[in-house]
């Protein structure tokens, strides 16, 4: 049987040198420019050369490939608005997108309400263990490790720790611990985020499982993926061999401390609001929700909302115009918008210039329902919102507050 | 003085089964509570779940949908598409720190006015139970007690 899993690096020294991990993915990216395999690279680059300022990029030509090399841990950047509203949802390019597992995922969301066309895109998955504001991690590199924040060259996240690499070539180490007791946290919603390997995207690529070679682990995902990464490596760009099974063990092994550290961290953190009273709880969530200014800022960086016609606006008379805070029903109509589909990608919370922590209420929502309807969101493009579908055997349940229906359907 | 609160209830009544059903109880002449006020639907499958949000929202301290049993939907499956959006809607309000048992959801079929009379007299009872719904003063400004 033919093995999906690689451990893969440019056969470019150049690209190997600027590329983290063996550049595998730049090496990959060039190629697919370069022998007309898409017609443009979607990625994320640095503006003005700063690692805290990380923009979404749009390439056609495979001579600027390199501007997207390394991998940047300040940059929650999200790919997903800029396919469907700039890019026409690939409806006439073929493009090649790096992105994050929520990238992905929101990416398959906005497929299956056909606002993207799934098959003009080649997703590149790349392992994500998390990501920090670039506010939080300037301050961070300045004052937990008393470094310029402008001599930063690399960051990796390694073993808990964050591993930073100076202009001068000294590296300095801190452990993801001990900087949060300071106050220097990842993003809440990647803490709690337990998708760190991106398989609902062609190939999931990472350094888990490299052993410490210069090398990418690249696990394929669909038959494109395949289709894709034997075409580079007969043409010789990308250098492939197949995994040991110390490899794969240690990957499994690095993902599943990490998945475990996250599902604990959801745990803690979400039972936090599940062990307060109604009262309490909706005191709570009152008093950070009329801090809302209505900027509607949730609402446009939300990578799944996307009606044209939306019901927050005044004429559709369920919010009234001019008011702040808003009616409540503002952030209700939100969160029941997203609730089932929710892939806990943090943009709602990154633009909110009130910080209400909204990724906390839409997990909240969200963890109930994947586990009423079983439901995971983004996860496979041929499973329906589960609030747009019914299923015949529904039919002969008669039950009208049944909480397990897709259990009782099988 | 809880037992003079009489809680405003809204009432969502498919057009096929559950009016039917409603206006079976009353030319029978079966007494129930006047607390509640009735919307009629096409289809249960018509409601939003905006549409109890936006109730919950204004000053009214219950909402209960009635509609066909299932595999009897006039439309076919108009109910059961409720059925997953109330699931929803209650884990939204309990998730925000609303008792989800202000909302109900429950089938009424046109022959079953007695059944009607019944649920309305249940739905009266919890609601007056629970009190008024903190919602509303949220909404009118004046936060939570």
């Amino acid at each position: 049987m033919k093995t999906n899993l690689y451990l893969a690096w440019s056969s470019d020294r150049k690209i190997q040198e600027t590329g983290n991990s063996g550049g595998a993915v730049t090496a990959l990216l060039k190629f697919a420019l370069e022998h007309k395999k898409v017609d443009a690279v979607l990625a994320v680059k640095k503006r003005n050369n700063s690692r805290f300022d990380a923009v979404p990029t749009l390439i056609t030509d495979p001579g600027l490939i390199h501007e997207t090399a390394g991998t940047l841990h300040f940059a929650p950047v999200s790919m997903v608005k800029i396919v469907k509203n700039y890019l026409d949802g690939a409806r006439n390019m073929k493009i090649a997108v790096t992105c994050k597992p929520c990238d992905a995922r929101a990416i398959i969301e906005l497929a299956k309400r056909k606002q993207i066309q799934l098959e003009n895109l080649f997703l590149i998955g790349l392992n994500c263990s998390g990501t920090f504001l670039p506010t939080v991690a300037e301050q961070m590199i300045s004052e937990a490790y008393g470094e310029n924040p402008q001599d930063l060259v690399k960051e990796e996240v390694d073993n808990g720790k964050l591993i930073i690499t100076l202009k001068d070539g000294s590296t300095r180490e801190k452990d993801l611990e001990e900087l949060a007791q300071k106050g220097f946290e990842m993003r809440e919603n990647c803490l709690r985020c337990s998708y760190k390997i991106p398989r609902m995207a062609d190939i999931a690529c990472g350094k888990w499982g490299n052993s410490g070679k210069e090398a990418t682990f690249i696990e394929i995902c669909s038959p494109k993926g395949h289709e894709f990464l034997d075409a580079a490596a007969e043409n010789g760009a990308l250098v492939m061999e197949a995994a040991t099974s110390e490899q794969i063990e240690e990957r499994k092994q690095e993902e599943t401390a990490a998945v475990e550290n996250a599902q604990a961290r959801e745990q803690k953190e979400l039972d936090v609001l599940k062990n307060y009273s109604p009262d309490e709880r909706l005191k709570f969530w009152s008093s950070h929700l009329q801090r809302c200014i209505k900027c509607f800022g949730c609402r446009d960086a939300c990578p799944l909302c996307y009606c044209k016609d939306c019901y927050l606006e005044p004429y559709r008379g369920c919010v009234a115009g001019g008011e702040t805070p808003p009616d409540i029903m503002f952030q209700l109509i939100r969160l029941s918008h997203v609730a089932d589909s929710c892939v806990n990608c943090g943009q709602c919370q990154d633009v909110c210039p009130m910080e209400i922590p909204l990724t906390r209420l839409y997990n909240c929502l969200n963890r109930e329902l994947v586990r009423i309807f079983d439901y995971q969101p983004g996860v496979d493009v041929n499973q329906y919102p589960p609030l747009t579908i019914v299923t015949d055997q529904e039919l002969f349940i008669d039950a009208p507050d049944i909480i397990n229906i897709t259990s009782a359907a099988e | 003085m809880s037992n003079s609160f009489e809680p405003k209830i809204l009432a969502f009544l498919c057009n096929w089964c559950s009016y039917a059903g409603a206006d079976l109880a009353g030319v029978s002449r079966m007494q129930y509570p006047p607390n509640i006020r009735v919307v009629r639907f096409m289809c249960t499958g018509r409601i939003d779940p905006l549409f109890i949000l936006k109730a919950l929202t204004s000053g009214v301290d219950g909402v209960i949908i009635a509609g066909c049993h299932p595999s009897e939907c006039h439309y076919g499956k108009g109910n059961l598409y409720t059925r997953r959006r109330i699931l929803m809607t209650k884990k939204l309000l309990e998730c925000i720190g609303i008792d989800p048992a202000r909302l109900r959801l429950e089938w009424v079929a046109a022959s079953e006015g007695p059944k009607f009379a019944q649920v309305i007299r249940d739905f009266t009872e919890e609601t007056k139970k629970l009190g008024l719904n903190p919602l509303e003063a949220l909404t009118r400004g004046e936060g939570i007690k």
